[in-house]
């Protein structure tokens, strides 16, 4: 009989693999953090033969995971044990409970060896929530090939870059050919690259006074600066209001673009073997407005490791994250993969003089700006939908700049009023 | 028989509800008590695990929504999509399914390839035509330009109209061949003698699928119009991969801003509501559809 | 006089098949190319030079894409079976058995499976991780069960109206019960509704992407579609490896709908014509 022996097979194929119960279970991408993850796990276990550790893959596309942890916590699942967080979602899953503090886990030694300006990010009532694990950041890539032929300098300014730009896009003479590629569709992408034009204009998301001031004078300029260069110099294709950050990339790879504004992951791709641009490109720090020299205009990012309040074995995974995250497993992530450290110390080690790319990312850092994910808790994600929105919106000329950033300002206000 | 009947009517009903239990339980397990407990979560303030104590109160989220003006962008968004692109896939389908129920050689190779779009996850079908809709490295734009159909690379996914056309096109493209299927498996049981009797009376083609084709599809037609239109008023996979919503917020559909509310927002009770009334609006569609089109017949 | 027609028949195959095969012809002419080829502008329309690297690097070095087809697989498998079993059970009672309330039972089961599924995740999380589902073939087949019974409901339901009530009178007259009816009657004589139906929702399965990202954490439980979508860095998009994990994972469903489609046609063939 079809239908018996059917019901008999599934039965078979139900079978489950046997559970085997690990000590600890970690949950982290395998592209962000490259293959010193396994190297870590591999090398631990060695250590601590006693306690089992399980990796479990997760998407290194953030909303995929996201959806993964904002159930798995708000279902207060004991799994995973630590997991690998967007620095964004830090001060956000801090405030809702859905990280243990490390004060009592971790020792004070072990937190003041990073970056306290990252660690800032994860902090909430003056306890540390999650340990940065890597960092990275917007830098401004541009054709070395291109500024040599028409003997221009490297851009420090946008004033600069809008020079060079018009000069390298008449001088090439291709439809085809553009100024400037970024990220500039709806997504967080596009909140970074305001952050790095309104910053390098002596404004940004919070005043002086660290209120929120987001249609500031210097933001209003800035903004105007990036819708002007699209539609009015047009030195930017059209497309640039869908890009994602791999769209940029690959124009910038096909030699039909003279700068490129993307995080640092674009180095590997761009200098492979069979690149176009091998060798034909270089990077710097991300420009600034003329006069705002010292102002900040690298958007960070970065990956953050943290424990779940309601893992069943958190002393194991203090143990392991200290490792996981430690100088040691830092360096070596940073020589081997290219990973920039959170440790600053890790940057004076002599064994950093052959990463010579890395070195150059962490001066960019120095002109580092965050994000106001720490500052606005579990409202970042609504603030960073607002801005976006808005930024959208003035980019695609739907309304001007200075409405769009007002409109902005008191929908942020009233965001985080309750 | 005056006897048994009554016994044999109660062992019949007993049989049948031995028959429907186990459906019944699944879909109360999968899906009546996450329903059911999304409708509560809507009236309430709470959060799902427990550490804020269940609040009624009432239809505050409900009033917020309809006074929220992105709520009725994504309402309008997806519509709009509905109504375009499922007369078009009702359109191809039934031409597809009237020139696969022809007969030609290769039929079994075309009916599957036809089919295959259809047979491929959305998620990925769909960043497949992001790519290749790109505006500066795409296929489409490249042919364009080679073949001097287009001076200038057209801007596919960053023009609201040519934003909400491209996604269509990627809907009707997948989902054609699923109409096409369930319509042609509805021609094929039209009895062969009807067209003949019609030929008899003079009937040229175009009358015959009028007169007698199209009447007899009411039944597949129903169908194939409820299972896509719930698609397609739920559609999420879709403009999550490719417009991300976009330009600004000219494609955002009202799963996506459910989803953006319910897992970037974390705002489980507003969630609910927006999608307890897409669920009323895909209800009142459905009823709509069998009710026009049953009382004809 | 037939050449005419006959031409612009073909011709109308022709650019229907061309059409639907055109996005994934490209995807396959992707997976044959280098990253240098698939990068290139203006774009290579034949791989040039054509490689099967990718497959040869997918296959060594990331052999558990064959793990997640596997699952899918045994998910797509298990789920196809519970659907057929208990919807065919719950149409045939709902369409044959003269059931009291069958009509509204019916738009009962078709409006719950109208709800968005997004919103379904965080509920349904929280049940299977208290009854010990989540990462079970069992769980996510029975998750998997309930999104796709009303679809086989209804389905199978109007496919058995369509059978003569004549043969299964008979039967009854002979002394048979409702059960055996069902098992040596109805299920021999709709064998080929219970093909399309089952194919259809083996193909729903393996294609749903949400709830199995959810409960199915654990990567050696994953299915092929959150199994590919681990390929993607978080800003980088390898096509040469996604186009190639893609590729692999259909192979699968392109054999099982080639070998089925006969049927898939001939079960809606009744099912629909209701």
């Amino acid at each position: 009989m079809k239908f018996k022996s059917l019901v008999l097979s599934t039965a078979i194929a139900l079978v489950t693999l046997p559970a085997v119960a690990e000590d600890l279970v970690l949950s982290i991408g395998s592209r962000g953090y490259g293959p010193a993850v396994e190297r870590n796990i591999e090398s631990w276990s060695a250590a601590n033969p006693e306690v089992s550790i399980k990796w479990n893959k997760v998407s290194d596309v953030p909303g995929d995971t996201r959806k993964l942890y904002v159930t798995s916590m708000s279902a207060k699942s004991p799994s995973p044990d630590i997991f690998a967080i967007d620095v964004i979602w830090a001060g956000e899953f801090a405030a809702r409970g859905w990280l243990q503090p490390l004060d009592g886990l971790l020792s004070q030694k072990t937190i003041e060896q990073f970056n306290p300006a990252l660690l800032s990010a994860a902090t909430l009532n003056g306890s540390v929530h999650a340990l940065p694990l890597y960092t990275d950041g917007i830098h401004f890539f541009y054709r070395s090939d291109l500024l040599k032929k028409y003997g221009l300098e490297v851009p420090k300014t946008w004033e600069d870059v809008l020079a060079a730009s018009k000069t390298i896009v008449e001088g090439e003479g291709n439809p085809q050919f553009n100024g400037l590629v970024s990220m500039w569709a709806k997504i967080e992408g596009l909140f970074m690259n305001w952050l790095a034009f309104t910053n390098g204009n002596g404004g940004g998301f919070f005043d002086a006074n660290g209120e929120v001031a987001v249609n500031s004078p210097e933001n209003i300029k800035a903004t105007q600066f990036m819708v002007d260069l699209l539609h009015k110099h047009r030195l930017a294709p059209d497309s640039i209001l869908n890009s994602r950050p791999d769209d940029a990339r690959t124009l910038f790879q096909q030699g039909r673009a003279a700068f490129l504004m993307v995080q640092d992951f674009v180095h590997g791709p761009l200098s492979a073997e069979d690149s176009p641009v091998a060798g034909k490109f270089d990077f710097a720090r991300v420009p600034y407005f003329e006069g705002n020299e010292t102002a900040g205009s690298t958007t960070m990012g970065g990956w953050f490791l943290g424990i779940n309040p309601n893992s069943q074995n958190k002393e194991a995974a203090a143990e392991f994250l200290t490792y996981f995250a430690g100088y040691e497993q830092q360096l070596a992530a940073a020589v081997e993969d290219s990973r920039a450290p959170t440790i600053p110390s890790v940057y004076e080690d002599k064994a950093m003089m052959s990463a010579e790319v890395l070195a150059k990312f962490g001066k960019n850092f120095d002109f580092g700006v965050v994000r106001p994910s720490a500052t606005t808790g579990s409202n970042y994600p609504k603030v960073s939908e607002t801005m976006q929105l808005a930024i959208s919106s003035a980019l695609n000329q739907r309304e001007s700049v200075e409405d769009a950033l007002n409109d902005a300002q008191s929908k942020i206000i009233a965001i985080l009023e309750n | 028989m005056s006897k048994t009947a009554p016994s044999i009517e109660r062992k019949r009903q007993k049989t049948g509800m031995a028959f429907i239990t186990p459906t019944l339980l699944i879909i109360t397990a999968i899906l009546v008590y996450p329903i059911l407990q999304s409708v509560v979560l809507s009236f309430g303030e709470s959060s799902i695990d427990g550490s804020v104590p269940y609040k009624f109160v009432g239809f505050k989220h409900y009033f917020a929504l309809l006074q929220t003006e992105r709520f009725w962008n994504a309402l309008t968004v997806t519509v709009i999509f509905t109504a375009i692109s499922i007369p078009l896939e009702l359109i191809l389908g039934i031409g597809l399914a009237l020139l696969l129920n022809e007969h030609f050689r290769f039929k079994g190779i075309a009916r599957l390839a036809v089919l295959f779009p259809w047979a491929l996850p959305t998620a990925l079908n769909t960043l497949m035509w992001r790519w290749m809709y790109n505006t500066d490295y795409g296929v489409f734009n490249a042919v364009a330009l080679q073949s001097g159909l287009a001076d200038r690379p057209i801007n596919w996914l960053g023009d609201d109209v040519l934003a909400m056309g491209a996604m269509v096109t990627v809907a009707v493209w997948k989902t054609s061949s699923f109409m096409a299927l369930i319509i042609l498996a509805g021609l094929q049981s039209i009895p062969r003698d009807l067209y003949e009797a019609g030929r008899m009376d003079g009937m040229s083609r175009w009358q015959e699928f009028r007169e007698i084709t199209l009447p007899l599809l009411k039944g597949p037609i129903l169908v194939a119009l409820i299972v896509r239109s719930m698609d397609a008023l739920r559609t999420f996979e879709l403009p999550f991969n490719l417009t991300d919503g976009g330009p600004v917020t000219a494609t955002e559909s009202l799963s996506l801003y459910a989803y953006k509310v319910i897992f970037d927002f974390v705002e489980f009770n507003f969630g609910a509501a927006i999608v307890v009334v897409q669920f009323l609006v895909i209800f009142a569609m459905s009823l709509i559809y069998i009710f026009t089109l049953r009382n004809k017949d | 006089m037939q050449l005419r027609p006959r031409f612009g028949l073909y011709a109308l195959v022709t650019v229907s098949v061309l059409v639907s095969f055109l996005p994934i012809i490209w995807l396959i002419l992707t997976s044959l190319k280098t990253t240098a080829g698939i990068y290139a502008w203006p774009p290579q329309y034949i791989p040039d030079p054509f490689t099967l690297d990718n497959y040869i690097n997918i296959i060594q070095n990331s052999p558990e894409l064959l793990i997640y087809v596997w699952n899918s697989f045994v998910v797509g498998f298990g789920t196809t079976v519970f659907t057929l079993v208990f919807g065919s059970m719950a149409g045939y009672a709902l369409s044959r058995l003269g059931m009291r309330r069958a009509g509204i039972l019916m738009i009962f089961i078709l409006a719950v499976s109208m709800f968005p599924p997004v919103s379904l995740i965080p509920s349904l999380f929280q049940n299977f991780l208290q009854f010990g589902l989540l990462n079970t073939y069992i769980g996510l087949i029975i998750a998997h069960t309930g999104l796709f019974l009303p679809f086989a409901v209804w389905m199978l339901a109007s496919y058995f109206a369509t059978l003569p009530v004549e043969i299964e009178e008979a039967a009854r007259m002979d002394g048979m019960g409702t059960f055996r009816i069902f098992r040596s009657i109805v299920i021999p004589l709709s064998w080929p509704g219970f093909v399309a139906t089952g194919l259809i929702v083996f193909i729903f399965s393996w294609n749903e992407f949400p709830l199995a990202l959810v409960l199915m954490t654990e990567n050696a439980m994953r299915t092929a579609p959150v199994g590919i979508s681990l390929y993607p860095g978080e800003y980088a998009f390898p096509w040469e490896t996604i186009s190639t994990a893609t590729v692999i994972a259909i192979i699968p469903i392109l054999m099982i709908t080639a070998i089925f489609q006969k049927q898939i046609v001939g079960g809606l063939t009744a099912g629909a014509s209701k």
